[in-house]
């Protein structure tokens, strides 16, 4: 099997880059793809309690790298969803404990045994962020409507450029329609035109992300949640499906709310 | 609620409000420009005064409607540096000035001495 290792990125630390590896790992599992999810933010872990399998590691990246367990043992199988899987980073070590060669080499093998390996790498542009990015076949780049995220994003679409890395996308997290809609946040059409990249989806603003993260369950899974329907759309796209962007007009005011349970029934 | 809201914005001071996306495209747009050139702060103003003084020699321009910006498209990113001649007097058209410390034009595309500032 050759699988695709995809490294999700930011340069800025809470845009996402955790949730959005945890849900798309969950929805492309659901799709019946074998996947697994890596956290590399040694030091800071925290894809286990975002997916719910914090209890369950017994053995981590670190240990992998250092000899002490083989891969396939310190990898954990999430018992909702059968291909679903993954690999925690060490809490009690640094961003040192890890080189790029080591990751490269991991991500070789994983390559062979999953359809996607999804990186979650650490904020920040350092050593956790080479690490990352050592064995990706693609990149993907979480950002938010923000001034902040956005600069962040573009030095990282800079350092992945220098990197030799050809195939890289954008997605834009926590977009709120309303806050576009009165020309209060930068709409996609103005972050395409600063981040000059491709874009694979759109994430809106969801309090069902902070929901479901709080019981350790994953949006993607879930029919209800927006966010979680563009995160299955993302798996979609990127299993080479065309799924058309979201309508983003979602209007949460009550007159609209109620028209629209009206117009259901 | 559509009426609502449009009452709500002819009644808000300004309209400020309709303008933030803007500044934040604008803003962004200047800080990445630094940013990928690796610019010191200060280096367009600079780059500005130095190309007034070089084309200043040679023909007659408006130092305060010289316009330089960095454009960014997929393909490559692009210094523009619109620098309107004063051929035939005329009125301005707009006070389009990219700053305000610049000096008034020389008259004389030959007087090289005032295109030193």
């Amino acid at each position: 099997m050759a699988g695709r290792v995809i490294t999700v990125t930011s340069g800025k630390g809470g845009v996402g880059k955790t949730t959005f590896s945890a849900n798309v790992s969950a929805a492309l599992a659901a799709l019946g793809k074998k996947a697994v999810a890596v956290d590399t933010d040694v030091g800071l872990r925290n894809l286990d309690i975002v997916m719910g399998l914090e209890n369950r590691i017994v053995y981590d990246l670190v240990d992998v790298v250092e000899g002490r367990c083989r891969l396939q043992k310190a990898i954990i199988r999430d018992k909702r969803i059968a291909s679903l899987h993954m690999l925690p980073a060490a809490q009690t070590r640094d961003k040192s404990a890890v080189s790029p060669d080591a990751m490269a080499k991991i991500c070789a093998e994983l390559r062979s045994q999953f359809d996607f390996t999804i990186i979650d790498s650490p904020a920040g542009i350092e050593s956790g962020f080479q690490n990352a990015i050592a064995g990706a076949d693609e990149v993907v780049i979480v950002t938010t409507p923000h001034v902040s995220a956005i600069r962040d994003a573009d030095r990282v679409i800079g350092l992945l450029e220098a990197a030799e890395k050809q195939q890289i996308f954008l997605v834009v997290n926590r977009l709120q329609a309303e806050m576009v809609r009165r020309g209060d946040m930068l709409d996609i059409p103005d972050i395409l035109d600063i981040l000059a990249v491709e874009l694979l989806g759109i994430i809106p603003e969801d309090e069902l992300i902070v929901v479901s993260s709080n019981r350790g369950e994953l949006a993607a899974l879930h029919a209800v949640s927006s966010a979680g329907q563009a995160y299955k759309n993302i798996a979609r796209r990127l299993l080479g499906e065309d799924v058309p962007l979201m309508p983003m007009a979602e209007d949460k005011g009550l007159l609209k709310r109620l028209t629209r349970l009206f117009k259901s029934q | 609620m559509g009426w609502l809201d449009t009452l709500m914005k002819h009644l808000s001071p300004g309209d400020q409000t309709q303008q933030s996306k803007q500044a934040a495209k604008e803003r962004l747009k200047l800080a990445l420009t630094y940013d990928r050139g690796g610019l010191a702060q200060g280096t367009i103003e600079q780059l500005r005064d130095e190309i007034i003084q070089v084309i200043a020699k040679h023909l007659t321009i408006n130092k305060d409607e010289i316009e330089i910006n960095f454009d960014r498209t997929s393909e490559q990113d692009k210094l523009i540096a619109s620098i309107p001649l004063r051929m035939v007097p005329r009125s301005r058209s707009k006070a389009g000035a990219a700053t305000t410390t610049a000096e008034p034009a020389p008259t004389r595309p030959s007087k090289k001495s005032s295109a030193r500032q």
